[in-house]
């Protein structure tokens, strides 16, 4: 008598997601469906921010984690920064990079962006950033407003420490 | 589906160099006699090959429109090859930089013995000026290669680097690959000894150069 079918706040999420029909939809169901409550919000922080200094003003990359306490997942959906109108984010499938539309940062968990992982891609550069300044960047998620981050400029082959 | 073929075939190329060198690189691809590689494969960032390479017979058009020889320039050199392209914010800017900075640490002898050849794996965009522009960021000495694709992905199989001709998706983003390895030969036997994975960083070159240019061991 006291068994409980499936909430219906946990399906609800779930088919919205499917709906969406793109690949990491299954996995964002899977973290929401994970964690039940649906009440608190995703509890962003950005840490390990760099970007290496670019080698042309065409495009530059960048990366970060963000750490999710909180226990609703969120999506890293669009990046702005005066560096560039143009940014777009990318995951890295074997040695092939694709643009996505967001990536998700799982509740309780992290989102990576590594050289040779996902990155930031900025077009077309307002200036070159040279290493030791430092580039603005807005992360604008689904859920979570919007974050804002001083991103380092490194050496062109800096790489973080692990 | 023909997508998700694509990138299935993507990760058969990766399996198929049989080195671990993704976290999603796993997998039986057999129908390749993969490199052998001596030691831990993961754990060393530039590999002795147990067996060594021919390097890739590549004639090509360099970054001032000029034929290019492979075979015959880099005759006696020690040389670095590897197969990438400019428009690449990640993975491919920092390997080259990562060997422009060892490089620069070279005696001016050793430097000017030495070939770095940059293969692009987009020759649609990358064109001779395109390519020069691109590695004159990085070392203007270095040495940037175009031409047909199908060259290029022939050259790279050659010596297992699996690359796959750029795909342009629906919203005009053009998805392409870069080689995961550099090739490096040694001036002594013109074969290919070494590879540099992707985690080699510019101190692993540093410190592997000076051997590699005589042809010894790092």
């Amino acid at each position: 008598m006291t068994r409980r079918t499936t909430p219906r706040a946990r399906l609800a999420p779930v088919s919205r997601r499917i709906a969406i029909g793109s690949a990491f939809a299954l996995t964002a169901g899977l973290a929401l469906a994970g964690c039940g409550g649906g009440d608190g919000k995703p509890q962003l922080s950005v840490s390990g921010a760099y970007m290496p200094q670019p080698v042309t003003q065409d495009m530059a990359g960048a990366y970060f984690v963000i750490k999710n306490d909180g226990a609703t997942a969120d999506k890293l959906t669009s990046v702005t920064s005066d560096l560039s109108k143009d940014i777009s984010i990318h995951k890295t499938t074997g040695n092939k990079m694709e643009q996505v539309d967001s990536l998700p940062v799982p509740a309780g968990g992290q989102l990576t962006l590594s050289a040779g992982g996902n990155h930031l891609m900025f077009m077309g550069l307002t200036r070159k950033p040279t290493a030791g300044q430092k580039v603005t960047v807005e992360l604008h998620f689904a859920t979570a407003d919007p974050v804002k981050v001083e991103v380092p400029v490194k050496p062109a082959d800096y790489r973080p420490q692990k | 589906m023909h997508r998700r073929k694509l990138l299935l075939s993507a990760l058969g190329a990766t399996a198929a160099l049989g080195l671990t060198l993704t976290a999603c690189g796993s997998g039986d691809g057999s129908d390749q006699p993969i490199a052998q590689v001596s030691g831990g494969t993961a754990a060393k960032p530039i590999v002795t090959l147990d067996s060594p390479m021919e390097k890739p017979d590549l004639s090509l058009t360099d970054s001032d429109g000029k034929p290019y020889d492979l075979l015959e320039k880099t005759k006696g050199h020690p040389t670095l090859i590897y197969f990438g392209y400019t428009n690449c914010p990640d993975v491919c800017p920092t390997t080259m930089a990562n060997i422009a900075v060892a490089v620069k640490q070279l005696p001016a002898a050793e430097r000017s013995d030495l070939r770095v050849v940059f293969v692009t794996s987009d020759p649609e965009r990358d064109t001779p000026a395109q390519l020069k522009k691109w590695l004159g960021g990085i070392n203007k000495d270095f040495i940037g290669l175009t031409g047909p694709f199908n060259k290029i992905q022939q050259a790279a199989r050659s010596v297992n680097i699996g690359i796959e001709a750029p795909v342009k998706k629906k919203n005009g983003d053009v998805v392409s690959t870069h080689g995961a390895q550099v090739l490096l030969s040694s001036p002594k036997d013109d074969k290919i000894h070494w590879m540099g994975m992707q985690e080699a960083t510019s101190d692993n070159y540093t410190a592997a150069l000076p051997q590699i240019i005589k042809g010894q061991n790092p």
